[in-house]
């Protein structure tokens, strides 16, 4: 498998290789799923932000790991 | 004739040049992975940290509860959900960044305090704020 998938910009790891896009596609169809689905579920446009935003972080810690750990060179 | 070739031996066994030095590569890289650590920290520390800053505004604006009653609260609702983000995230990224800067300390050659501070602030504020989630967790 060709390394590495990502490249760090910044705080954000931008993916540079096709299998890093389909990580990031897939983290971002998820955060829109959760949007909807937290939305439906909620009361308040607070509460749909505070839970969506809690949802989101969680989301960016899991793929900054992922992509941490693939966007090093193995030798 | 034999003894020509014998010099032109001995001039050309010259001792092994190394142009680049390994360990500058492998401090070049360790610093740069140390980065990238902290990277991945800043992002698992920002989910707990928004939970504190979401319960210190809950207390703030309902009378009669405080923080570590809210904490108390979310970890009766939500005991892996606390577990993981205020309890193991915060006490690897420690372990993590402890050997990090142990290992960039040991292949810089113990450098001047101020000096390696400057490369590793990062990874030290990562440890400071993982010790501080840990705190309000466990008090």
């Amino acid at each position: 498998m060709k390394f590495p998938w990502f490249k760090r910009i910044g705080i954000f790891f931008v993916p540079s290789t096709v299998p890093g896009w389909i990580i990031l596609l897939s983290g971002i169809v998820f955060a829109v799923y959760s949007f909807l689905d937290i939305d439906g579920r909620s009361h308040s446009v607070s509460d749909t932000l505070m839970n969506f935003v809690f949802m989101l972080l969680i989301i960016g810690a899991v793929y900054s790991l992922i992509a941490f750990l693939t966007s090093r060179n193995h030798k | 004739m034999e003894k020509e070739n014998f010099e032109k031996k001995l001039s050309d066994m010259t001792k092994p040049e190394i142009p680049d030095l390994k360990h500058e590569d492998l401090l070049a890289g360790a610093i740069i992975n140390a980065k990238d650590k902290s990277i991945v920290g800043w992002w698992w520390l920002s989910a707990p940290a928004f939970v504190i800053l979401m319960l210190m505004m809950k207390s703030v604006f309902m009378s009669g509860t405080t923080l570590i009653s809210n904490i108390h609260e979310m970890e009766s609702t939500q005991k892996y959900m606390s577990i993981i983000f205020f309890l193991i995230s915060p006490l690897i990224l420690i372990i993590i960044n402890a050997f990090t800067i142990k290992r960039i300390h040991f292949l810089s050659g113990s450098p001047k305090l101020v000096n390696f501070l400057g490369t590793v602030w990062y990874n030290v504020l990562i440890i400071i704020l993982s010790l501080l989630i840990l705190i309000i967790y466990l008090f």
